[in-house]
């Protein structure tokens, strides 16, 4: 699995990191980045609670 | 249902602005049921006193999204300031040079040291109650709490606090008879507003301390040091946005937690729920139910035509409950797998200081349930809430008392 997040999206609500700290970090704006674009199996299931909670729809997941 | 009709047409209901007109007082307490009518009979309603609602979740996500199409500039709201408010009334591309210096100072990790300070203020407010078994919590908590986190952060004297009460509460509920007095005193209380600020920067600029206010005067934009107006255009806003807002949020989250115990019994139990707690009640409750906004230029929204210069109503509180995203909106879980949310808006100009209003929230669920776990609403008497934003104003709780140790 590959996660992104579209830079041009993000404004920072900060729910990514704040729900899946493994998969997702901020910079100090406090905006997402992700330091792997590979997800590895067992973090999956966090990948795509980010995904989910992001208002902006900036996080994608691909399987 | 009638409530949203009628109230316009009510004679005695001075005009308000555009924020207000929907939702009165009467129905703040429970605007759910508005909100659902609004969806799906009027997902674009126009009203006489000045402003177009938009109520469903698409309309609303596509507004917060399109800034430079729904501006959030000056002509969108006037509460007394004379220059553009700083960031949230600068459109793009201005507006991004001023939350690269805003945003990492409200960034978690920034806000995440305060919150020591934050759970034992929050210890100290309940100390004070805490042994009468009851309180009015908008009085004893959920207006002390944020306040006083505020002047710590910019620096400024606990004293002032009253001061800054009387400051917000004239730009946010203006004590008026009528649309001018209204005006006179918001125009008259902004002036106030910026002369404080202003005396106090030039004491800060005397003898720099390490507070907020202190570091505004080093602040650079683009290689330029913010100019006093920038730094007094952004204090305005903060104290009109940093406020009320948590006030309104703590209050609202308090009253629905006294008045649904097994709710309240979850989060006692397992405080680790607290955090997803917090973002259910912000959905649910949407303390901020809606933010002006006014076109820049003609748009469809919903098989509607909405024209330049027309002032709209982005209803938040609408868009949290609309089941187009949210599957059982109406169930409050504080386990919701996907929270999409946007009460804190959305776009570039998402309410800077989201993160600290979070911890604040936090802490006080975590306080409040660690030190007064069985508080409810005092029998026969029932919260009040005021709309606009809506603070709950008068929120009579009882609980147990700790036993006594001699």
């Amino acid at each position: 699995m590959k996660v992104r997040v579209d830079p041009d999206r993000c404004v920072g609500h900060g729910r990514c990191y704040a729900l899946a700290p493994e998969v997702f970090e901020a910079d100090d704006m406090g905006h997402c980045f992700i330091p792997g674009e590979d997800v590895p199996p067992e973090l999956e299931e966090k990948a795509r609670i980010g995904e989910q909670n992001c208002p902006e729809h900036a996080i994608t997941v691909e399987e | 249902m009638d409530a949203v009709s009628d109230t316009p047409d009510t004679p005695d209901t001075p005009e308000m602005p555009e924020s207000q007109f929907v939702l009165d007082d009467k129905t703040a307490s429970e605007p759910q049921p508005i909100y659902r009518m609004l969806r799906e009979n009027s997902p674009i309603l126009r009203t006489d006193e000045g402003g177009t609602v938009i109520s469903r979740h698409e309309d609303v996500e596509f507004a917060l999204r399109h800034s430079e199409l729904f501006s959030s500039d000056m002509d969108a709201i006037s509460i007394g300031n004379v220059r553009p408010l700083i960031p949230l009334q600068i459109n793009p591309p201005e507006h991004v040079k001023y939350r690269r210096l805003l945003d990492p100072l409200f960034a978690p990790k920034q806000v995440a040291l305060l919150e020591n300070d934050v759970r034992k203020l929050s210890n100290q407010l309940i100390d004070d109650f805490i042994d009468s078994g009851e309180c009015e919590f908008n009085g004893s908590f959920a207006i002390p709490l944020p306040c006083t986190v505020f002047l710590r952060l910019l620096g400024l004297p606990l004293e002032d606090l009253d001061l800054f009460l009387e400051f917000k509460n004239n730009i946010i509920r203006p004590p008026a008879k009528d649309q001018a007095e209204f005006e006179r005193i918001q125009a008259e209380t902004g002036q106030r507003i910026y002369a404080y600020f202003d005396k106090v920067l030039d004491e800060r600029e005397r003898q720099p301390r390490d507070d907020l206010m202190s570091g505004f005067l080093e602040a650079e934009v683009d290689g330029h040091r913010l100019t006093r107006e920038d730094i007094l255009d952004i204090c305005y806003l903060f104290l009109l946005a940093g406020l009320d807002t948590v006030t309104a949020s703590v209050g609202c989250m308090v009253s629905y937690l006294a008045s649904h115990p097994e709710q309240r019994q979850r989060l006692v139990d397992d405080p680790a729920l607290v955090p997803g707690a917090v973002e259910e009640l912000l959905r649910w409750e949407t303390p901020v139910p809606g933010v002006p906004r006014v076109l820049t230029d003609g748009v469809e929204l919903s098989g509607e035509e909405l024209q330049s210069g027309e002032r709209v109503t982005v209803l938040l509180g609408s868009a949290n409950i609309d089941e187009h995203e949210f599957p059982e909106p109406d169930n409050v879980d504080f386990e919701r797998p996907a929270n999409r949310h946007l009460a804190f808006g959305g776009g570039v100009h998402r309410c800077l200081g989201s993160h600290l209003a979070r911890l604040e929230l936090r802490v006080a669920l975590e306080t409040l349930h660690e030190r007064i776990p069985d508080y409810t609403i005092k029998r026969g008497e029932e919260p009040q809430y005021s709309m606009g934003i809506r603070a709950v104003e008068y929120l009579p709780l009882v609980f147990t008392p700790p036993a006594r140790t001699s």
